[in-house]
């Protein structure tokens, strides 16, 4: 959680021009969107927005089909419209830059034939080549970050839903990423797990992880992002401070947008009343 | 009205027969599988000129008569080829290549139904596909093939039956054999029988536990 005034001048992932279809549907048009060292980013929209499929694009999981991407200053994806320049970007670098990007899943996708402690250590193990002692000390250092250390020898299907977002953050953060993907982290939790997956995630923001996170919990967008960038069916309808953009919008999809969750809460009240 | 005294007298050629039986069972079946999984992931690859190869593998295989395919291996191969093969050389390859193709729709199938999430979570830790194969997907994919590979094999010992038409002397030929001199195929062909139930009725059992296991 940085002040703008302490950013570098070169961004940590920068995208440029992205876009990309599925048949005839536009789901990114010519996006730019950069992220600097120590900055959390919450990508917000609807959904249908394209926010999901912008996060995949970052690490190659969709292929775009034209504009550049760039990790630390090294180009992921680089293909201008029309052309098949791919740059000569090979598999084996895209895996190595994939490494340094972590990533954090709606469905957590642990492994489930591997405990706590040996989905945490995977990735150093077979991508890094890590010996396993020094591997599993970091690991279980992770684990007892995320408030997991007592579960290293469990299986997967034995943990509640905020347990196993909270290793799978560990996960990522094993192979000691330079930036982190969220993708709508607490989406699929029981609204009484997401605090201890939302406040995980402040932990790291406030260590000046970098991060950028699409998500539904406006309040986390507020609260912890230094920068929102609003998705609207493939382009970005609007982007600032958190509190410009969401507390005064200009924009009438993002004051729509927003105004739903007002009209939530309008809803709850009454129940909530006596 | 049996007179099973023909069997314990011919125990000797009915327990060689055995032996070749599991011999050729065990070798077509690893044989079988590991031509099996490289089937299924030719049929998965991205370039299409080598799944449809997959592709074509597997039809060919599924819709020939495992009898024609016996024999045309054994007599008309070798024409065509112009090599020399011996009968358990073509008997090997002929259901090997028959079984890869079942193991190989298993395999695929396998591999295709497990949640895109896995191989989202290894190519984002960095696996290159050959490593998140091998760590992540058909150590998954195996586990939930546990019962149909089973199945197949089972398919795949009472297939050995048919190299009896080669003249490779498995169960079946001894049985066969014993019948032309005892004049008594009745018995012998139930013992026959009998024996594959003993055999194949407690490893469908195992297959079981060890499904229920893997859970």
């Amino acid at each position: 959680m940085s002040t703008p005034e302490t950013l570098q001048d070169k961004p940590l992932v920068s995208i440029r021009n992205l876009s990309k279809s599925y048949g005839p549907l536009k789901v990114l048009r010519d996006i730019d969107v950069d992220v600097h060292e120590g900055e959390v980013v919450a990508l917000l929209g609807s959904s249908g927005s394209g926010k999901t499929t912008l996060l995949r694009c970052v690490n190659l999981l969709e292929n775009p089909d034209c504009g550049r991407i760039e990790i630390s200053g090294q180009a992921i994806f680089n293909q201008s419209a029309g052309g098949d320049d791919k740059a000569g970007i090979k598999q084996k670098q895209v895996n190595t830059l994939r490494s340094r990007v972590g990533m954090v899943f709606q469905h957590f996708n642990l492994f489930p034939h591997m405990t706590v402690l040996g989905n945490v250590m995977e990735g150093p193990r077979i991508v890094l080549k890590e010996d396993d002692a020094s591997n599993r000390k970091r690991a279980m250092e992770y684990l007892e970050k995320v408030g997991m250390a007592d579960f290293a020898d469990r299986m997967p299907h034995r943990l509640s839903g905020g347990q196993k977002q909270r290793v799978s953050i560990a996960r990522a953060l094993n192979m000691r990423p330079e930036v982190m993907l969220f993708d709508e982290p607490t989406s699929a939790l029981d609204p009484e797990l997401v605090g201890e997956v939302l406040s995980t995630m402040i932990t790291l923001a406030k260590e000046g992880m970098t991060m950028l996170v699409v998500t539904h919990e406006l309040g986390f967008a507020l609260e912890v992002a230094d920068r929102v960038v609003f998705l609207d069916q493939g382009t970005i309808e609007a982007e600032g401070p958190p509190a410009d953009v969401l507390l005064h919008p200009t924009n009438e999809r993002v004051q729509s947008f927003v105004n739903r969750f007002h009209a939530t809460a309008e809803l709850m009240r009454p129940l909530l009343q006596d | 009205m049996f007179d099973w005294s023909i069997i314990t007298q011919n125990a000797d050629l009915i327990l060689k027969g055995l032996g070749i039986t599991l011999y050729y069972t065990v070798v077509t079946t690893a044989l079988g599988l590991a031509i099996g999984l490289l089937v299924a992931l030719a049929q998965l690859a991205r370039i299409s000129a080598i799944s449809w190869i997959g592709l074509l593998f597997v039809e060919f295989f599924r819709n020939v008569p495992l009898l024609v395919w016996l024999l045309w291996s054994y007599y008309a191969l070798p024409i065509f080829l112009d090599i020399n093969i011996s009968k358990q050389l073509a008997g090997i390859t002929a259901l090997s290549l028959y079984g890869a193709a079942y193991y190989a729709e298993i395999l695929r199938a396998g591999i295709q139904t497990l949640d895109p999430g896995q191989t989202d979570a290894a190519r984002a830790l960095g696996m290159s596909t050959t490593q998140s194969m091998r760590r992540i997907i058909l150590p998954q994919a195996f586990r939930r093939m546990i019962p149909p590979l089973a199945g197949q094999t089972i398919i795949q010992m009472k297939n050995t039956t048919l190299l009896s038409v080669l003249t490779i002397p498995d169960l079946l030929y001894q049985a066969g054999y014993i019948a032309s001199f005892t004049y008594r195929p009745m018995e012998v062909y139930t013992a026959i029988g009998v024996v594959f139930l003993i055999i194949l009725i407690p490893s469908n059992y195992l297959a079981r536990k060890l499904e229920a296991h893997s859970q």
